[in-house]
């Protein structure tokens, strides 16, 4: 095997890295907003639910959420499954714990503003949701960035999780070029792959927070 | 061997993230069973309900394979998946009017990915025994044997030297499932008997000098040691003989049957022989082809 033929299988596994990490993002987003913003709710079972949700999502190894989401729709329901569905359940299972994630980073950002930021609010005559959006929100995603950062470079490295419900990324393409050529190299371009990627996240993150930082210069 | 969110009023998320949880909960709950499903005595409960799949031409036909285990099925050097076994079920495909689909699986989950239906069959250096009530299997088409792989300066000459060594051997392979049954008394004069994900890093720590010897299939071992002659030697002595077969999900005995007929003209049609000598230099040899002789 060339080392063409190598680079463009590692990078057509990276693609599917890419997607993951993309769609997941998209996903889980938002997602983690909308189970902060349950998790705090006044309405009490509401808010337990979302402690329970974030509890299970946190405890228990992603890989074997992959394993539940794909494999319940037949154990549970007798539903076949096709080839499509990994990838469904490679997406969603990524979605619903990030979401955990980023809901409890999203908290420790909305929780450290000052309850007096509220009040001053309330005596302008902001109303609750204009509070939060125009006030509050702002200075939250500046402080949550590096925590955000870390997250999202652990989500790159954790794509390659995906294959353990059998969608082939690019970690488990050099696996198998490694095992069929047997050579180290596919391990070390793929080391290389991830860290390069990372680093432009690093360096998007810095330029982000560099340009948030507005108060500080 | 071995073997998305949309735009939401807040009522109705609210509504919506409860259903997800529940989700979240059903799923969990549904672990135990799936994973002990996934395990190594699968598929002997459900099976054999209504979802039978008959041969018909022109329907998918979905391998499920190990890409890591040459020389059965892997990823060839123009990139394609190839392999001995992957080769024949192609063939099997053309004959039959199959829809050929090659599907590279992870092992431990073999049993959920059958079972669920993702995939048709196993055919991946599938070993038979052992695992004759979980599977509706094909016809034994290969022999194998199970054997020990040190390196070539350990001095380790038979089973007697390998007395407080460190063995490895595939997680959920027919090689741990001899050394764990008929063999137990042979594993418990090692140091320790570990398992890997795969044969691939089992060699690497073998080479590296991490581990004393491997345990694996005949093709397996003559596999690395036409890859690398000079750093690991076969024992003579065998752990245990035994066949490969085409698994199906239980009750597929239709399936199997057509694919068993298949090979059984491939072979009298000498294609398997041909095969068998494209894949010699990678420990496939015709002396070992059991189907039909």
């Amino acid at each position: 095997m060339t080392i063409q033929t190598m680079l463009s299988m590692l990078f057509g596994g990276f693609q599917t890295s890419l997607a993951i990490f993309a769609l997941t993002l998209v996903g889980a987003l938002p997602l983690g907003v909308l189970v902060a913003l349950a998790r705090q709710s006044r309405i009490k079972p509401l808010a337990w639910l979302m402690r329970i949700y974030i509890s299970i999502m946190r405890g228990t190894p992603l890989m074997l959420q992959m394993f539940a989401i794909y494999f319940a729709p037949y154990y549970v329901f007798g539903i076949q499954l096709n080839p499509g569905s990994k990838w469904t359940a490679v997406v969603v299972a990524f979605i619903i714990n990030y979401a955990a994630y980023f809901a409890e980073i999203y908290r420790s950002g909305i929780q450290s503003i000052p309850r007096g930021q509220y009040e001053a609010a309330e005596v302008l005559g902001y109303t609750g949701s204009q509070t939060f959006v125009r006030i509050v929100l702002p200075q939250v995603v500046k402080r949550i960035l590096p925590a955000m950062g870390n997250e999202v470079i652990t989500l790159i490295k954790d794509t390659s999780l995906a294959f353990s419900i059998g969608v082939a990324e690019m970690f488990s393409t050099a696996r198998a070029i490694v095992a069929s050529q047997v050579t180290m190299l596919p391990f070390l371009f793929a080391a290389g792959i991830y860290w390069v990627s990372n680093f432009v996240i690093e360096s998007l993150l810095a330029a982000l927070e560099h340009r948030l930082d507005y108060y500080h210069e | 061997m071995r073997l998305t969110t949309t735009n939401v009023t807040r009522r109705s998320a609210i509504t919506m993230l409860g259903g997800a949880a529940m989700l979240g909960l059903a799923a969990c709950g549904s672990t135990s069973g799936g994973s002990s499903s996934a395990g190594s005595d699968a598929a002997t409960t459900e099976s054999a309900s209504s979802d039978q799949l008959e041969p018909t031409s022109g329907m998918d036909f979905v391998v499920g394979f190990d890409q890591e285990y040459p020389p059965y099925g892997y990823v060839g050097d123009d990139g394609e998946y190839t392999g001995f076994d992957l080769d024949l079920a192609q063939r099997v495909c053309e004959i039959q009017g199959w829809n050929y689909q090659p599907n590279p699986i992870d092992w431990d989950a073999k049993d959920g990915e059958l079972n669920g239906g993702s995939i048709t069959c196993i055919w991946n250096g599938f070993t038979v025994e052992g695992r004759e009530n979980d599977y509706t299997f094909s016809d034994p088409y290969m022999l194998n044997a199970q054997v020990i792989v040190v390196k070539a300066d350990s001095g380790i000459k038979s089973f007697g030297d390998l007395a407080g060594k460190t063995v490895i051997t595939q997680a959920d392979s027919a090689a741990l499932e001899v050394l764990q049954g008929d063999q137990a008394d042979l594993a418990a004069t090692f140091a320790s008997l570990d398992t890997r994900a795969d044969y691939n890093t089992a060699f690497m720590e073998l080479e590296s000098g991490a581990v004393d010897a491997v345990a694996c299939d005949l093709s397996i071992a003559a596999y690395q040691l036409a890859q690398k002659p000079d750093t690991y030697v076969q024992l003579d002595d065998e752990l245990s003989s035994e066949h490969y077969a085409v698994g199906f999900k239980k009750g597929n005995t239709d399936l199997a049957k057509a694919v068993t007929d298949t090979l059984k003209q491939m072979d009298s049609d000498g294609e398997v022989e041909k095969l068998c000598e494209k894949y010699s230099d990678q420990g496939i040899s015709y002396s070992n082809w059991c189907l039909g002789k």
